[in-house]
């Protein structure tokens, strides 16, 4: 299925700002199960593109600077992506815990895609014990690794409120988790913290839902704006396996990813600073929309 | 004075050592010293320089150490915590000193190959020899810097090592600093403090000097810069960070300039320093930032401290950071598992010190072999981060209860990867003055190494050396220790002296002392207004509680003219809160106006704030001012008399300024603050007190606030006219505390700073300062009403905002546009 995705990000002040650097990390990565058919970017007022020296992960960085005073600064990303990738099955053969929590110890791989990357505590997500705890009961040592990560998505899932007025962008895994509540960024960083307290390799993902569901099915949280789940590490053959705790569901071909990281932190689509002060606001609009398979990836 | 010892003559230092040695037990320096003369000498000065009195010693150090300002900050608080000095310092036999330096040598030269591998290759990681996890675990492992090549070829320009003696004599060490090294600074002060408590040691033995090594730190960085005569600065966090006072001792002793992030900018890759002649080129910084706050878009983006594009400018090879970002992984404690072995593969070599013998429990088979031995084990944390079971620091296996303990081998179970195992390293004791005479405690010494202008290592030949509150030794039941001692190599071969002076023939003789960073010009500007306004409303205390004007021969001031002294007291923001209440007589506002801390502009607060805003820019002080700006706010005598002492030191911390302070901007932007508060202060006194149908009394409280009274009786001797007081304290510009003479001065201070452009043309804020100059030279004393002296007031705050806006930082808060709403 192709996706066409407009993600618009408008910032308003009080005051002129200037000269705005940041990091845009908006153009999807190409990822097993996605590739990227086409992408641009663009800013009101414009201004200069260049590529990050310095990057940290598993996500695509432009620069940005805007060298005029602005009181209005549009970014819009418009991707069209390829989704392609089934729900994954449970089989008899899955690794257990105890042996991807191993090979992920043992890993001679120091990339960013290394499951050794995930498996400590990152800025965002500290390792928590009543976290540890509650999620411990999924993840006994010698349980296949996709059933327990479902299992767990899911137990999140059935246990935890949606609710976005019980915690802020920055709320830490262990308050949303006293507070049985919270966003998919809340849900997914619970999870992330429980896996990795057990020694297992998760990351965290960010990108998009499909807006409108199809026919029949009913239309899943987190479409109209950018969503968080969870890749846990399964073994050199599995690769990455998403599930999403806020749905309850596997990352499968309504999922798109726009980039991977230990946590928000880390590819955070916009971030990066003004020289100014004053009131601001900030807008965010996202529009995923299936593309008939006849219009071609070229206009 | 301590009253000399009755057998002062029979006294000798070899006497009290013979005592101690006798009374301490296996592994202590002294006890077991293969060079027993140099301590013999050392314990002969010590008693020489204080009369054989041990606590005189003691005291004696102390004081010198907190003169010299050895200062130690905790994050967030705003009191200095000092960290006491021994008066004995640690003396180590060049013999001894040798191998040691050897080995750190050594050590550096591996931190560097494992820095450049992990940052570049990744061969360790690829080839088996590192588990990448090792890396990962570390939050000071930075994964954007892989690839970058740091500009002059090192990512390490700095190492230090926390080395400790065991009781058979052997030296290991116990942690390594690669990231930010901290210490050395205090090294620097308490050798300075040492120097002065015992001035003959340096005579009775050759003890090794410190200041080359601080100057191949200065080499070794300019070295790698990319420009010659390269601008080096010292990147502080700021001052609220614990090593402050270090930081600040550094650059002023290297002679580099202390700057915060805020201070810097980067533009087309370049780092510019801010600075009132707009920007200049930065060539290297010697970072004490956290890298993970360096630079908001590399790294945190969070970070509030940072310089953005720092990290770009670097990898552009245009500014050298010492050490480079990430540089901190080595510091991880289960680091120590591989560093035997890497050193072999990487040097050829086995370490020419060991490290504490450490097992990480991230790999299966070390895991096992620290749960079977955990009673005899210290457990600790494998990396900077606090994990489950650990929340007051290492333990040892076997001091722990049975459910702790469970509770423990389920958390290795779970996340091994979090835990080391070390053998428990027991240390050698020192010296040291206690309630009873020389009592033993155990040390740990920390060691530095710098490159120096060929990229060679040099190691300090000294150190910090950090003592044990107990006599337990234990290694890792020390903590940082609870007090300091110099360390003093001996040497048999007589030390060249050496400062930091420079040869004569390499010194280009230079007039203007540098830049002045923008932040430090906004400083100082204000301190000159708050130590200014301070003087003010103690003036206004004074004369209320005083009466003491004597124009008329002793008579009290008319209750009128103490009410309106009273009123510009509220005025000033000094005892507005007071003024409320019912009792609210001048008395009681005088009194608030001095002390009360919720008065915004209580003399008390005045000071307050004065010291804060000092100590930003406490490099640029000389000693005695901060001394003063330091001084507690004087609690016990009576008002007057305390009224009395603040403003000498008022008027010492004037004097000092006016006379002592080089006539570099830096002074101008003082100075200048102190005129542009001073004028407007003469413009509030004279419209309360000096218009046409004010009183005797009003006229001579008023010219006694001006301290314009001698003055005034000199040119009119027949007594005081409303025109003629208006004429001398405004307009008459021969009077140094007039309005007239202040604005002279200021248009003076602004006309010599720097302009942007060379096109000849005023900048604004000396437009201004020239028109108010012309304004008041050609107004009479009758026309100035107090429509007038408002409109005057209004043209100094309209210089007071020319000057910040074009000299001073105007960058407001970064903001941080964190653009996601999660669904």
């Amino acid at each position: 299925m192709k996706y066409r995705i407009i993600h618009e990000t408008r910032f308003t002040y009080s005051v002129p700002v200037r000269f705005a650097r940041c990091n845009l990390r908006l153009r999807p990565i190409i990822w097993s199960g996605q590739t990227l058919v086409e992408h641009s970017l663009a800013t009101i007022p414009s201004g200069e593109f260049s590529f990050a020296r310095a990057d940290a992960s598993l996500a695509n960085v432009t620069r940005l600077v805007i060298p005029d005073a602005v009181t209005d600064l549009r970014i819009v990303s418009h991707a069209v992506v390829d989704v392609d990738r089934p729900v994954p099955e449970i089989r008899t053969d899955d690794p257990d815990l105890a042996t991807i929590a191993r090979l992920a110890r043992e890993s001679r791989d120091v990339s960013a895609a290394s499951p050794a990357n995930y498996l400590f505590p990152s800025p965002m997500i500290a390792l928590d014990p009543a976290i540890a705890d509650y999620c411990a009961e999924s993840l006994a040592p010698e349980r296949g690794c996709l059933e327990a990560a479902i299992d767990l998505a899911r137990r999140i899932q059935r246990d935890f409120d949606f609710n976005t007025d019980v915690t802020k962008t920055d709320t830490p895994p262990s308050e949303a988790f006293a507070k049985r509540g919270g966003v998919c960024q809340d849900f997914a960083q619970i999870m992330i913290s429980g896996l990795r307290s057990a020694g297992l390799p998760a990351a965290y993902a960010s990108g998009y839902l499909r807006t409108i569901p199809p026919p029949g099915k009913a239309r899943l949280v987190g479409a109209d704006a950018t969503h968080a789940w969870v890749l846990l590490w399964c073994g050199p053959t599995r690769g990455w396996i998403g599930v999403d705790p806020t749905n309850g569901i596997w990352m499968a071909g309504d999922h798109i990813i726009m980039a991977i990281g230990r946590d928000y932190t880390e590819i955070a689509p916009i971030d990066g600073i003004f020289l100014g002060s004053g009131a601001r606001s900030m807008t965010v609009s996202v529009d995923v929309e299936p593309l008939l398979e006849t219009v071609p990836a070229h206009n | 004075m301590a009253s000399p010892a009755p057998d002062l003559p029979a006294f000798s230092g070899a006497a009290w050592l013979d005592a101690y040695s006798a009374s301490v037990g296996r592994g202590d320096v002294v006890r077991e010293a293969s060079n027993r003369a140099m301590w013999a000498a050392m314990a002969d000065e010590i008693a020489a320089a204080n009369q054989g009195d041990l606590t005189q010693a003691r005291q004696r150090i102390q004081r010198q150490a907190d003169e010299i300002g050895t200062g130690f900050r905790m994050p967030g608080d705003s009191d200095e915590r000092k960290w006491p000095l021994s008066p004995i310092p640690l003396m180590i036999d060049e013999r001894e000193w040798t191998a040691i330096a050897d080995a750190i040598v050594q050590r550096a030269g591996l931190m560097e190959l494992l820095l450049a591998d992990i940052y570049g290759a990744q061969r360790l990681v690829g080839n088996g020899l590192l588990p990448a996890a090792l890396l990962n675990g570390s939050p000071h492992f930075l994964r954007p810097m892989v690839g970058l090549q740091p500009p002059g070829g090192h990512q390490l320009h700095f190492y230090a090592a926390d080395i400790g003696r065991g009781p058979d004599g052997g030296w290991r060490v116990l942690a390594d600093h690669t990231r930010t090294p901290t210490g050395a600074g205090y090294a620097l002060e308490n050798r300075l403090a040492v120097a002065r408590v015992l001035p003959g040691l340096q005579t009775r033995l050759n003890i090794e000097r410190l200041a080359p090594f601080f100057a191949d730190v200065r080499a070794g960085i300019a070295a790698a810069s990319p420009r010659a005569d390269p601008r080096i600065a010292l990147l502080t966090p700021g001052r609220f960070n614990q090593s402050y006072a270090e930081q600040a001792h550094l650059a002023r002793y290297l002679g580099m300039l202390l700057v915060e992030g805020e201070d810097l900018t980067v533009h087309d890759e370049r780092l510019y320093l801010r600075t009132i002649e707009g920007l200049k080129r930065v060539d290297a910084l010697w970072r004490r930032v956290d890298p993970r706050l360096l630079d908001p878009l590399a790294f945190d983006s969070r970070s509030r401290i940072g310089v953005a594009g720092l990290v770009d400018a670097m990898a552009a090879g245009n500014v050298v950071i010492a050490n480079a970002p990430g540089a901190g992984v080595l510091e991880s404690p289960a680091f120590a598992a591989f560093l035997p072995r890497l050193s072999m593969r990487l040097t050829g070599e086995d370490l020419r010190m060991p490290n504490i013998a450490t097992w990480w429990c991230g790999q299966d088979g070390e895991r096992d072999q620290v749960v079977a031995r955990l009673d005899n084990m210290l457990i600790s944390a494998a990396f900077p981060t606090e994990p489950r079971g650990l929340p007051d620091g290492p333990v040892i296996g076997g001091d722990l209860d049975p459910a702790a303990r469970a509770a423990l081998l389920a958390d290795i179970e779970r996340r091994g990867v979090d835990y080391v195992g070390q053998e428990l390293a027991r240390l050698s004791t020192l010296p040291t003055v206690g309630e009873n005479g020389l009592e033993p405690r155990p040390f740990l010494l920390r060691v530095f190494a710098t490159r120096d202008a060929s990229g060679a290592w040099r190691v300090m030949p000294g150190g910090f050396a950090r003592i044990g509150e107990h006599l337990d030794v234990r290694a890792a039941l020390m903590g940082e220790g609870t007090f300091s001692a110099d360390v003093c190599i001996v040497s048999d071969q007589p030390v060249a002296p050496v400062t930091l002076m420079s040869a004569a023939d390499q010194v280009t003789i230079r007039r203007n002392p540098g830049t002045l960073p923008s932040r430090v010009a906004d400083n100082l500007f204000w301190l000159g207004r708050y130590l200014e306004r301070a003087e003010a409303v103690l003036g206004l205390v004074r004369a209320a509680i005083g009466g003491s004007f004597d124009v008329d021969g002793g008579a009290a001031l008319a209750s009128e003219t103490i009410d309106r002294l009273g009123g510009l007291i509220v005025a000033n923001g000094a005892a507005s809160k007071r003024a409320k209440s019912r009792d609210a007589d001048i008395i009681a506002l005088a009194r608030a106006a001095l002390d009360d801390a919720g008065e915004t502009s209580s003399v008390r607060n005045l000071l307050k704030q004065a010291r804060s805003i000092g100590e930003g820019s406490r490099e640029r002080l000389a000693a005695d001012v901060w001394r003063l700006l330091d001084a507690p706010f004087p609690t016990r005598d009576a008002i007057a008399a305390r009224a009395t002492q603040l403003h000498e030191r008022l008027s010492a911390l004037s004097g000092l300024s006016a006379e002592n302070m080089g006539r570099t901007a830096g002074w101008r932007f003082l100075d200048l603050g102190r005129r542009i508060e001073r004028a407007i202060t003469v413009c509030r006194l004279l419209r309360a007190l000096g218009g046409d149908a004010s009183s005797a009394d009003d006229l001579a409280a008023l010219l006694e606030l001006t301290n314009s009274a001698i003055g005034y009786r000199q040119r009119y001797p027949t007594g005081l006219a409303p025109i003629a007081v208006r004429d001398l304290i405004a307009l008459d510009a021969g009077n140094p505390r007039s309005l007239a003479f202040q604005v002279e001065a200021i248009a003076g201070h602004v006309a010599a700073l720097p302009r942007l452009s060379d096109d000849g043309m005023a900048e604004a804020q000396q437009q201004l300062a020239n028109a108010l100059v012309a304004a008041l030279a050609t107004l009479s004393a009758g026309r100035l009403d107090d429509h007038e002296v408002q409109s005057i007031e209004n043209r100094l705050l309209a210089i007071s905002d020319a000057i910040a806006n074009r000299f001073f930082l105007r960058g407001g808060e970064p903001l941080r546009a964190t653009g996601l709403t999660l669904a």
